[in-house]
């Protein structure tokens, strides 16, 4: 299966350095959504920084950005359920 | 009971808060073993026919859901012990106990601790006072899993496994500690990018090592602090 890999952008860089197999892109933003929700429950902010600023952007293994994903749009403090 | 013997099992402190001469009475059947990472000691529904009293190493219990998803509902480390309720006579696991960090553990079979609890009043106490403890525990976690972010709980847990195995060098996995978070391991990836980022700690290929302790509790939710042992058991108005 493909693999795929998952960043975090802002002022810094977070590398999603091990990559998860996937089956398909379609499958890859399912997971990008689900790490999103993930990463934004009961929490405003990452490193210190809103998460207003942050964006996932998720690559290929040839390192070509497939999507991204604006992380405001998830969370806000909300319960991840 | 060898003094050497005698000394691993002290070192963990249920046992280490038995009267003398009732550790003597156990330390016949007690023995020590070596576990790996990942040894499955109980799963759901099990009898309970073994306890074991971390002495290096820790065990998680896990609860599982329907869809094979796995979250933790207590850590145990040197402070406490799996199964004890097995002293009281036949019991079934609720959880998934599953060795998390591998190191030496006293075991005893369920039945001869059962046998020793039925003479012992001070046995019977602790497993009483223990299990009060546990229950405590399990409540603030499930409070803690709901309502807190996965970067403070991740920061609790690497404190937590750090004070109950007394080591700032820990071997786990993502895959590991997602199962013990709830999330996805590219969650836990990225938190724990995060956290190296900050020189909070470094993890490479399994191999986490605390960097920054003061800055990990800084970071970690206040469930951190209120499960600490030496302050959650006198919360309770309990003494080991």
């Amino acid at each position: 299966m493909p693999m795929y890999y998952f960043h975090l952008y802002d002022d810094e860089t977070i590398v999603d350095t091990d990559g998860t197999d996937l089956i398909d892109v379609g499958a890859a933003r399912d997971h990008a959504a689900g790490v999103a929700r993930e990463l934004t429950a009961n929490s405003t902010d990452f490193l210190d920084q809103n998460w207003s600023g942050w964006t996932m952007r998720v690559h290929d293994e040839s390192g070509l950005e497939l999507f991204s994903l604006a992380m405001s749009n998830f969370g806000n403090g909300y319960s991840r359920r | 009971m060898t003094t050497a013997a005698a000394q691993g099992h002290r070192d963990n402190r249920l046992l280490a808060a038995l009267p003398a001469d009732t550790l003597e009475l156990l330390g016949r059947e007690l023995k020590q073993v070596s576990l790996q990472q990942g040894a499955i000691l109980l799963e759901p529904g099990n009898p309970v026919e073994d306890i074991y009293f971390p002495q290096t190493g820790l065990i998680s219990l896990l609860v599982l859901t329907r869809s094979g998803d796995t979250v933790e509902a207590a850590t145990v480390g040197r402070e406490g012990a799996v199964g004890l309720h097995g002293g009281l006579g036949g019991r079934r696991s609720f959880t998934r106990a599953v060795t998390q960090i591998g190191g030496r553990f006293s075991t005893v079979r369920a039945e001869h601790f059962e046998h020793i609890a039925n003479g012992s009043a001070p046995v019977r106490d602790l497993i009483m006072r223990y299990t009060e403890v546990i229950l405590a525990e399990a409540q603030q976690i499930g409070a803690c899993n709901a309502m807190h972010s996965g970067g403070a709980r991740l920061c609790r847990w690497l404190l937590q496994c750090a004070d109950r195995t007394s080591r700032d060098e820990l071997l786990l996995t993502q895959e590991s500690l997602a199962q013990l978070l709830g999330v996805r391991r590219t969650t836990v990836t990225l938190l724990a990018q995060a956290l190296q980022v900050r020189g909070l700690i470094s993890y490479r290929r399994g191999h986490i090592v605390l960097l920054d302790c003061k800055g990990l509790r800084e970071r970690a939710c206040e469930c951190y602090s209120i499960m600490r042992h030496e302050k959650l058991a006198p919360a309770l108005g309990l003494l080991f």
